[in-house]
């Protein structure tokens, strides 16, 4: 759970190119999920020169937990919370409003999201702009009119149920999942149809195996047997309200037909309510998009104690591992593990500590499973557990997705240095009301700083760079064929670092602190941009960085850069 | 315990009242706690809380706060998280005793459930008097005066 927004862009433009190639049609850039952009204008030599190009104020204060679109020398922003679509035209000074869609959001949603009101963006597909309102519905509109396609009502407020996730759109299907970790739901995803909106198929992530669309010879998980998974790791109805939510990032591999998506937390927090692996919360989930088919499914934290969400990117790379190419998915979670895995079989690979864990020894990559210190499971009857890392912020927030650069073969995160303890309370469902157990005060972990932001190898599961930060960093990550990666920080600096080192190039502070994911593309001049929102809603003073509100406060501005 | 009587009395005599509250409650959408709607017909409305100042009721009231599950929108403390602060001394849709109240009984706009179909008058009395002891804190975020 727990984030708030900022965006960010740069941009940048190489004269004469194809239009296609600086574009930026969906949430991660590609289906790999890279967030790398092949523009290479902006490079080490000359990012001291960025300086800001444009600015815009969305007119909401609030969590801009998404990245804009830039198609075809338009660029698309959608809002948190009332969820405003507006289009902007690039090929014009000062980049005037082209239209605008303003939906109705049903402003109980807002009190419904567990973690603000936030939007994780839009995806260009056939010239419709798709993305989802908070209140639990799909819009498609004209991308270039502004006009509104189809509307889906996708999911149930009343159930707890919210919809911020950002839509992956293959071929002619729409996916789409629901947030409500915190509020009991039956998590799920769905297939909708591009050209109606119809919902195709819904697949539930626990539950009955007719539910899951787990069929026998077609579903084989890794690292398990059997059938009902789904059900025999729950006590008998708990599942119904076992949560696992799809608030993060989706890929797809399109040699494989694979859709890859993580789920969250089990419900309630409180785990002693809930005994078993409760599969498949915290887990990634690889499915056929045509139909939901489930392929397979492994579970990063079986019976989670900690709320450690799996909804992080998996990020699609070629690497090599242990001497041999292998087509891997790279998985940084809450629990503080990256996962380096098999994406066509879901076999780990390699599994090792990105920031201080200590729930967990190791992942024993034999059997799939974390080899859990039983001093740090929760539950009510255990009182205060001191002292868990990390919290459950997560060692990396599937908030602030990383970036992968084929160039330097490395992954780019921001990560939060923080641990927590744990005191969890017997929780009641409640529908309409959050489904929680548990008291989580964080403080700093190791160091006094709480957060960095880092170089990953993922073909050996190393830290190759890190640049600590005073404050936890939230905001994704975008890097470019100029060796330059650019993130932004929660007391507002947006900063350009240069990729193999980490050495930071040049910073800029804008006007909140930055939770939004930077994007570049190419103008309608040629030239490389970098776009940056930069809304954040930390509500200080939370108390484990009351300093925070003298550096910033909520935002809602998106801006451009440019040499 | 002692107080039930008197509470029973006021119940009743905001029957009488409820009249006057009821439209002021606009008419958006409420969500209601664990999907049971408030009572139809007479609010209880009454002028001011029966349990103000007792510190039995308001430790009751902070068990409610936590059993409900209010805190996991208010947070702990009622310090604020997805749901506004309740103890920074500004309320979005009125501070009297009255207000709290009915705020609790009949819900809110931007999801604030209605729990009049759960809870009695008297429990949520006691949320009112536990709110009502804390103390402002020093450092008030500025969105919250939004």
């Amino acid at each position: 759970m727990t984030r708030m927004a900022v965006l960010t862009l740069l941009a940048v433009l190489p004269a004469g190119g194809a239009a296609q190639r600086g574009d930026w049609p969906m949430p991660a850039k590609d289906y790999a999920a890279t967030r790398y952009s092949d523009l290479s204008e902006i490079t080490g030599a000359n990012a001291g020169r960025l300086r800001p190009v444009w600015s815009f104020s969305t007119g909401v204060l609030g969590g801009h937990e998404g990245q804009p679109l830039v198609v075809e020398h338009t660029m698309y922003v959608v809002t948190p919370y009332p969820n405003v679509l507006y289009a902007f035209d690039l090929t014009r000074e000062g980049y005037p409003l082209k239209w605008k869609y303003r939906p109705a959001v049903d402003p109980n949603a807002t009190g419904i999201a567990c973690c603000d009101a936030i939007n994780r963006g839009a995806f260009y597909a056939e010239g419709k702009i798709v993305y989802n309102l908070l209140d639990g519905h799909t819009v498609a509109v004209a991308a270039a009119t502004g006009q509104e396609l189809w509307k889906t009502r996708i999911a149930d407020l009343s159930q707890g149920e919210t919809t911020p996730v950002a839509p992956l759109v293959v071929k002619h299907r729409v996916i789409v999942g629901a947030s409500g970790g915190e509020f009991g739901i039956h998590g799920w995803l769905k297939g909708l149809d591009l050209e109606t909106g119809r919902i195709v198929w819904t697949a539930y992530n626990v539950g009955p195996d007719s539910e899951v669309l787990a069929k026998p010879r077609i579903f084989k998980p890794f690292y398990d047997r059997g059938a009902e998974l789904g059900l025999t790791s729950w006590p008998a109805d708990v599942w119904k309200n076992g949560g696992a939510p799809v608030w993060g990032w989706m890929s797809y591999d399109p040699d494989l037909d694979l859709l890859y998506y993580g789920t969250g937390n089990p419900a309630p927090y409180n785990p002693e309510q809930r005994a078993g692996d409760n599969k498949w919360t915290a887990s990634v989930l690889a499915r056929r998009p045509e139909d939901g088919t489930l392929v397979w499914a492994y579970q990063f934290t079986p019976h989670d104690s900690w709320d450690y969400d799996a909804a992080s990117e998996m990020i699609l790379a070629d690497l090599v591992v242990g001497g041999r190419p292998r087509k891997v998915l790279v998985h940084f979670d809450k629990n503080g593990f990256a996962y380096t895995m098999d994406r066509a079989t879901g076999e780990v690979l390699v599994a090792q500590p990105f920031v201080d864990v200590n729930w967990a020894k190791r992942v024993d990559v034999a059997t799939g499973r974390p080899v859990v210190d039983s001093t740090k499971l929760t539950g009510a009857s255990r009182g205060n557990v001191k002292h868990v890392c990390p919290t459950l912020e997560g060692g990396k927030s599937p908030a602030s997705p990383a970036a992968y650069s084929p160039r330097t073969g490395l992954f780019y995160l921001a990560t939060n240095n923080m641990c927590m303890d744990y005191q969890a309370t017997r929780a009641t469902r409640i529908a309409g009301t959050p489904f929680i157990g548990a008291n989580t005060p964080y403080h700093a972990g190791r160091g006094g700083y709480l957060g960095a932001f880092i170089a990953w190898d993922a073909g050996v599961g190393k830290k190759v760079w890190q640049t600590t930060e005073p404050f936890p960093v939230w905001s994704g990550a975008v890097v470019t064929a100029g060796d330059v990666v650019f993130y932004g920080t929660l007391d507002g600096w947006f900063k350009a670092a240069d990729a193999r080192t980490g050495k930071v190039l040049w910073r800029f502070k804008v006007g909140s602190g930055v939770v939004g994911n930077p994007i570049t593309f190419t103008g309608a001049d040629g030239k490389q941009y970098v776009r940056s929102d930069d809304p954040a809603d930390v509500r200080p003073p939370a108390d484990f960085m009351p300093d925070i509100a003298r550096h910033t406060s909520q935002g809602g501005i998106v801006w451009v850069f440019a040499l | 315990m002692g107080l039930r009587p008197l509470i029973l009395a006021l119940v009743v005599s905001a029957a009488c009242r409820g009249h006057d509250a009821a439209p002021a409650m606009g008419h958006e959408a409420r969500v209601f706690a664990g999907g049971v709607t408030p009572p139809a017909g007479s609010p209880p409305q009454v002028s001011g809380n029966p349990f103000r100042g007792d510190r039995q009721s308001a430790a009751e009231g902070e068990r409610t706060f936590g059993v409900m599950n209010c805190d996991g929108c208010h947070g702990g403390g009622a310090v604020g998280w997805v749901g506004p602060s309740l103890r920074d001394g500004r309320w979005r849709y009125g501070g009297s005793d009255g207000e709290i109240f009915q705020s609790i009984y009949y819900g809110q706009p931007h999801g604030m459930p209605a729990y009049g179909g759960l809870l009695p008058a008297g429990a949520i009395w006691k949320l009112v008097t536990y709110l009502q002891s804390l103390e402002p804190p020093a450092n008030v975020p500025t969105q919250s005066w939004k």
